[in-house]
């Protein structure tokens, strides 16, 4: 590995760094909200924001330039994302009027029975499970992309091999996390200088990752899968005392299918499946419904609407934690979890005078499963479309499979099992047993991007390490995701087993107002996703406000297993109070905390036909149309 | 180019002027943070590489400062840190405010190090950084976190001698020196 060690300032090719690496910096700095006919690319650095609108205007679609954004912020701001992670994109096919979900999460090796995994093991390797990126990017590129693969990879690869200046939010990280990059020789070497971290300005060259993402534009998922890095992942890990065989990397396919599907106050909500938490911005979405929320008050200045969308946050989260995991290994419940009956059901469970149960512990999940079969036979009836092949639906049998999805079927054989098993009549909330790492992750990790085309097909995209930096071991430029971490520790839902995904809280999401784009949004910030995300859908729909005005508002959280209401700065007196008399423990934070997450949105004037786009001033994130 | 020589090299000599004068350092040294960021790790692998007897406690109280003659303090806000640790900022700025009035009631001289650069700089960090300047008796300072002259400011306001360093290694050198 080798590693330019030297500030931008001093830099022997300035002219070069001015060209390359100053003026997009400049151009798209400072700039959070954009305008836009022909297309719009909202990402958390402005090098990958360059990078996607460099495919749009070269004549790639959406996708293109997804993947071009995707694989360049695996480079620019590694700590969220990378080839070491995995992810999910929610696709729109605007002249198809047909969406797809590829789900590209890391999940378990075959091996992974033979380790003996505790929370301690985080940042080993342990914890590393069969990364999923590349190959996630490369299946939207080559079923839905315009152009080649050596096009879209190739700005990660220039700003990996020339270099690019750190960012604040990059510097922040690599103080906050300097024990983490500092275990490891390879990581060390590129984030630090003289055994400390490097500083806001200074060039960060990633040589042997512009190497592997070299190979990978060459000879597509083989580059990573098979041969020398593959060889390298599995050495390395195995070395750590981890497990996983060559045969787990090559054998590792994104699974590509229908989001889950959801309607709030006549919009249509498109969002990615289980084990991702989709079904948790729409089961959230259809309890809201029950209220007016624009009649009682933005929740920034309504204690009403504050305290209302809190217990809704915290029956989300308990529901989740219940019935949540990777549906090829059990029966989860997402018909009746995103049905409006369930909503009904979980509304009228909302005590609107105070806070109810008292300690947010003590939430109770529902009883989805008694709106399962109904819901399930009602959608096959109006579902018509069929073009995609796999879904976490519980009414997938009449789904068709490609080479691959067979292939992974066989492999696991145990999501055909599950089906065979009983369906599940009560809640299993009394067999939640969480990783309490979970819930004291304060981290803002991940990585979101929107983008839209002169078309109207659009992509939202979430991918992730786990947590900032992952593993923090690195092996050929890769920093490897710590996966492990996402299961839970217990044998529970989300347990880990062989060839399973994690859980997760991303939650890419399309909004269709009459059967076009309305909003492409998403976040990073681990748990606190879910309710960003349904935070900024609310802003839009239910008041009407631009992008940039629901991208700055404040934000508030809470769930199940954190006894308090965070409340970012801005949320009134007024509505602090309220909660705090109907029984909540409050924390207060500054302004614009990046603890709320990193959304990057798109919001469509059908109207005026304009894209409107903006990166969150949380995480120095850059929204660019033309 | 010989005026740029003679001008660094009065700055020089005031600087060493004003720390002859100031007061004199000793371990052992209790290191903390104020703002919760991990910050406070770094100054204390520098503190060790410099061989000076210490203690790091990330949330230090008055009982911490138990036989120690000299308190340093590391300003920089993390929602990170405080989350972990548990505590609000008002609680953290709190606690930095009691440590700070023991250590003056005994006598413990307070050295603020700020590490962090422009991550560790303006919002909540500046809160922090201003109350440790009402309290240090020298500033050791990565310069990319004074770039606005933000601690010259203080510094002179303050008649603190502030010793800038280019980069977070480099803060050794002059915490070393304190210790002479």
């Amino acid at each position: 590995m080798r590693v330019k060690n030297r500030r931008i300032f001093s830099a022997r090719n300035n002219l070069f760094v001015l060209l390359t690496v100053f003026i997009p910096i400049v151009l798209f700095a400072q700039e959070p909200l954009a305008t836009g006919k022909q297309g719009m690319v909202a990402t958390a650095h402005p090098l990958a924001t360059a990078a996607g609108l460099e495919m749009l205007q070269q004549g790639g679609n959406a996708i293109d330039a997804t993947v071009a954004a995707a694989f360049a912020i695996g480079v620019v701001e590694p700590d969220g994302s990378g080839l070491g992670g995995g992810g999910a994109m929610v696709i729109w096919l605007n002249d198809k009027q047909e969406s797809v979900w590829i789900n590209y999460y890391h999940q378990a090796s075959s091996e992974i029975a033979k380790i003996n995994y505790t929370t301690k093991d985080r940042h080993t390797g342990k914890s590393v499970i069969i990364p999923g990126t590349a190959e996630g990017l490369l299946t939207a590129l080559e079923r839905y992309g315009k152009l080649s693969r050596q096009t879209v990879m190739e700005p990660a690869i220039r700003y990996a091999r020339d270099g690019f200046a750190i960012d604040a939010t990059l510097a922040g990280l690599l103080l906050d996390n300097t024990e983490i990059v500092t275990k490891d020789s390879a990581s060390s070497s590129i984030f630090t200088d003289d055994g400390f971290p490097r500083m806001e300005g200074d060039l960060l060259v990633e040589s042997s990752l512009a190497q592997t993402l070299q190979l990978i534009a060459e000879r597509g998922r083989s580059g990573f899968y098979e041969g020398t890095v593959a060889a390298d992942i599995v050495k390395r890990i195995n070395r750590e005392g981890g497990a996983m065989t060559m045969n787990d990397l090559k054998k590792y396919h994104a699974r590509i299918g229908v989001p889950v599907k959801g309607k709030y106050r006549g919009f249509d909500v498109i969002s990615a499946g289980a084990p991702q938490s989709g079904i948790s911005i729409i089961e959230a979405l259809n309890i809201l419904e029950n209220e007016n929320l624009n009649s009682k008050g933005l929740y920034t200045q309504s204690g009403e609407t504050l305290h209302l969308m809190a217990e809704t946050f915290r029956r989300i989260y308990a529901d989740r934690y219940a019935f949540i995991e990777d549906p090829a290994f059990a029966n989860v419940p997402v018909q009746g979890m995103i049905s409006k009956e369930f909503a009904t059901d979980r509304f009228q469970d909302i005590n609107l005078y105070r806070a109810d149960p008292r300690k947010y512990v003590d939430t109770q999940a529902g009883n989805p499963f008694k709106y399962n079969q109904a819901v399930s036979k009602k959608k096959q009836s109006i579902e018509t479309n069929r073009n995609v092949e796999w879904g976490d639906d519980v009414d997938d049998e009449n789904a068709s499979y490609d080479e691959n999805e067979e292939e992974l079927f066989d492999h696991w054989g145990t999501r055909r099992k599950s089906k065979s098993q009983p369906e599940k009549t009560t809640p299993v909330r009394d067999t939640v047993n969480v990783d309490n790492d979970t819930f004291k992750e304060y981290d803002g990790h991940t990585t979101h991007i929107s983008i839209i085309d002169k078309d109207g097909n659009a992509v939202s995209l979430t991918q992730t390490l786990g947590t900032f930096f992952g593993s923090g071991i690195t092996v050929d430029g890769i920093l490897l995701n710590c996966g492990m971490s996402n299961f839970a520790s217990t044998a529970a839902v989300n347990a880990v087993a062989p060839n399973k995904q994690p859980r997760s809280s991303i939650s890419p999401t399309i909004i269709l107002k009459n059967g076009q784009p309305y909003m492409i949004v998403g976040s990073p910030g681990a748990n606190r996703i879910m309710t960003t995300v349904v935070e900024l859908i609310v802003n839009g729909i239910d008041f009407g406000m631009s992008a940039q005005e629901i991208n700055d508002a404040p934000r508030f959280y809470c769930q199940k297993f954190d006894d308090y209401l965070h409340l970012e700065g801005g949320i009134s007196e007024e509505a602090a109070n309220s909660v705090i008399r109907k029984g909540h423990n409050v924390k207060r934070y500054g302004n614009w905390d990046l603890f709320f997450g990193g959304a990057q949105l798109i919001v469509v004037d059908q109207d005026a036909h304009l894209y409107y786009g903006s990166a969150d001033k949380r995480r120095g994130g850059v929204a660019r149309g033309y | 180019m010989q005026k740029k020589i003679s001008i660094i090299a009065l700055i020089c000599l005031l600087i060493s002027v004003n720390l002859h004068s100031g007061p004199t350092y000793q371990a052992p040294v209790l290191i903390t943070s104020a703002g919760q960021s991990a910050d406070v790790k770094l100054v204390g692998m520098l503190v060790k590489k410099a061989g000076i007897e210490h203690a790091v406690e990330l949330a230090a109280t008055e009982k911490s400062l138990a036989g120690k003659k000299t308190l340093i303090i590391v300003p920089g806000f993390s929602s990170k840190g405080l989350g972990a640790a548990g505590v609000s900022a008002q609680d953290e700025m709190n606690r930095v405010k009691a440590l700070l009035a023991a250590a003056k009631e005994k006598n413990i001289p307070v050295i603020l190090v700020h590490v962090g650069g422009s991550a560790r700089r303006y919002g909540q960090s500046d809160q922090f950084i201003q109350e440790v300047g009402q309290y240090a008796k020298a500033m050791i300072v990565v310069e990319q976190g004074n770039e606005d002259k933000y601690f010259s400011k203080l510094s002179s306001e303050k008649h603190i001698p502030l010793m800038l360093v280019p980069k977070i290694a480099a803060a050794g050198e002059p915490l070393a020196q304190l210790f002479k």
